[in-house]
């Protein structure tokens, strides 16, 4: 369970003391074991600020952040993330790629082979481990991002804006695929997206953030079965749900423009 | 690819004819009888070729560039590897790496002899002062080119420092370091005839002193084309090796 009691976060304070830009304020929420959270508001809201701060990537300043009881002070182990630019290593190929978390955790380099040739072959990358990143679509280069996070076998998975950078078409196939990836392995997520679509469709829940500074403005039971397929975007609750999104958002940014 | 490479070298072949009609040209109706042409040019430079004191002269002269190369990539990868990753090296080492960047180094020559005499030791300083901040700058250009989010997602895998070196520093550097090694080749090949040429005559530089001290223009250009052969030579290699090592990068060099 990932729990986070009153945190704050500002960037750009100066050791003279001058104030920089409070980018987190008194954030309180948790995210429970296996559970898909998703995570949206307008850019500024701190949602990206918030999940490097969960994976150990940037420190914070006030309040707290643990996982399981264990205070967050740094990466750990049972934290994998995925990226938005999908962060390929570009000289490497890849199996190279795809191994990459497991070789930084002292795996034996013929354990870290399998691994990563199971998981390349459940995003559907067989027969692409000896090609580079530049050689493959967008869509493909998350996979393998994807896969580099779940060869660790991580209990939570931390996924910021993962099909941010993807055509729609794109998008909605990883989409689906992740569903039926997250039915079979069931990690705890935190999801970032910036799409009310991806929010609801994925999501346990949505978790939804206003800007400026960031703070969790309301957490959204999301009313729908699983396992989930592409039939829910037609249902009422679906619907009710992304017109709620909506309207919040549309607050939001009539307020800032 | 086949095609393309064709066309690379009949282009080539094309400006290289050009130059050398030019320069036929050039040469006949100047009248400068002191002027040789490039028929007399190749002959000199086989005739040079048959002459023990060239290779002699040769091998001289290649002791200081391949000390001196040396010395410049030892001293400038790390160097730039270090203000390429941390702030306050960068910060300590800026203004020396602008004056030496902009400083004209053979002024500086008649310092170094004074200082370290007329011996290999200075020009093996001469030529690393003419390489080895380009190959600190390239370095430092690469590193700071490597993409923050490689090294973010490495320490969410928890990787200590000396991982992220390793695994995502260096080789993401690579390609840059390979140009500045290329360039600094080049350079060092330019501070190794400088030197020769200016105060301590020897290797190459000396035989050229001699050739246009008889006005043997033929000798001195034959000289002159066979340092620029041994430099082709070499940064071909040079780029052979880097192709296989960092191929999968465009070329991205400073200087």
């Amino acid at each position: 369970m990932i729990k986070v009691r009153g945190l704050s976060k500002e960037f750009g304070t100066l050791h003279n003391g001058s104030s920089g830009v409070l980018a987190l304020s008194n954030i309180d929420f948790e995210v429970r074991d296996n559970e898909f959270l998703t995570v949206i508001g307008p850019s500024g809201c701190g949602k990206t600020t918030l999940l490097r701060i969960i994976a150990g990537l940037i420190p914070y300043d006030q309040g707290e952040v643990a996982i399981d009881g264990r205070p967050v002070t740094g990466p750990g182990p049972e934290r994998a993330v995925v990226f938005q630019n999908f962060a390929l290593m570009p000289w490497a190929d890849i199996l190279t790629n795809v191994t990459f978390g497991l070789e930084i955790r002292g795996t034996p380099k013929a354990e870290c082979r399998a691994t990563a040739k199971e998981l390349i072959k459940l995003v559907g990358l067989e027969g692409f481990e000896q090609r580079l990143p530049k050689e493959l679509s967008g869509g493909m280069q998350q996979r393998v991002g994807l896969a580099r996070a779940l060869a660790v076998n991580p209990q939570i998975l931390l996924m910021d804006e993962p099909f941010g950078s993807l055509d729609e078409q794109t998008r909605r196939l990883l989409q689906e695929e992740l569903l039926n990836l997250w039915e079979r392995e069931r990690k705890t997520v935190v999801f970032i997206t910036h799409s009310m679509d991806e929010a609801v469709m994925l999501g346990d829940r949505v978790m939804l953030m206003t800007p400026r500074p960031g703070k969790v403005k309301e957490m959204i039971d999301i009313p729908l079965n699983r396992p989930r397929s592409r039939e829910v975007e037609k249902s009422g609750a679906f619907l009710e749900v992304k017109e709620y999104l909506w309207q919040n958002l549309r607050a939001m940014q009539v307020s800032e423009s | 690819m086949k095609s393309s490479v064709g066309r690379d070298w009949a282009l080539r072949l094309l400006v290289f004819s050009a130059a050398v009609g030019l320069w036929e040209l050039f040469v006949r109706y100047s009248q400068n009888f002191l002027l040789p042409s490039f028929a007399e040019i190749s002959s000199a430079l086989f005739r040079l070729f048959l002459d023990g004191r060239f290779w002699k002269a040769l091998y001289i002269s290649n002791q200081a560039l391949l000390l001196g190369y040396a010395a410049s990539v030892v001293v400038g990868i790390p160097l730039g590897l270090l203000a390429g990753r941390f702030r306050w090296m960068d910060r300590l080492l800026n203004p020396y790496v602008g004056v030496l960047l902009a400083m004209p180094v053979a002024p500086l020559i008649p310092i170094v002899i004074i200082a370290l005499g007329l011996g290999l030791s200075s020009r093996v300083f001469i030529v690393v002062l003419f390489a080895f901040i380009f190959i600190t700058v390239n370095t430092r250009a690469g590193v700071r080119n490597v993409e923050a989010s490689l090294i973010e997602m490495a320490r969410s895998f928890g990787a200590s420092e000396s991982q992220i070196w390793r695994r995502i520093v260096i080789p993401g550097a690579l390609p840059a370091i390979f140009a500045g090694m290329r360039i600094g080749l080049g350079r060092s090949i330019t501070g190794m005839v400088m030197v020769e040429l200016l105060l301590v005559a020897s290797g190459l530089g000396r035989l050229l002193l001699e050739f246009s001290g008889r006005m043997q223009s033929d000798l001195v250009f034959a000289t002159v084309l066979a340092v620029i052969i041994e430099a082709i030579a070499l940064l071909t290699a040079m780029q052979a090796i880097e192709r296989r090592i960092a191929g999968w990068a465009p070329d991205s060099s400073i200087g």
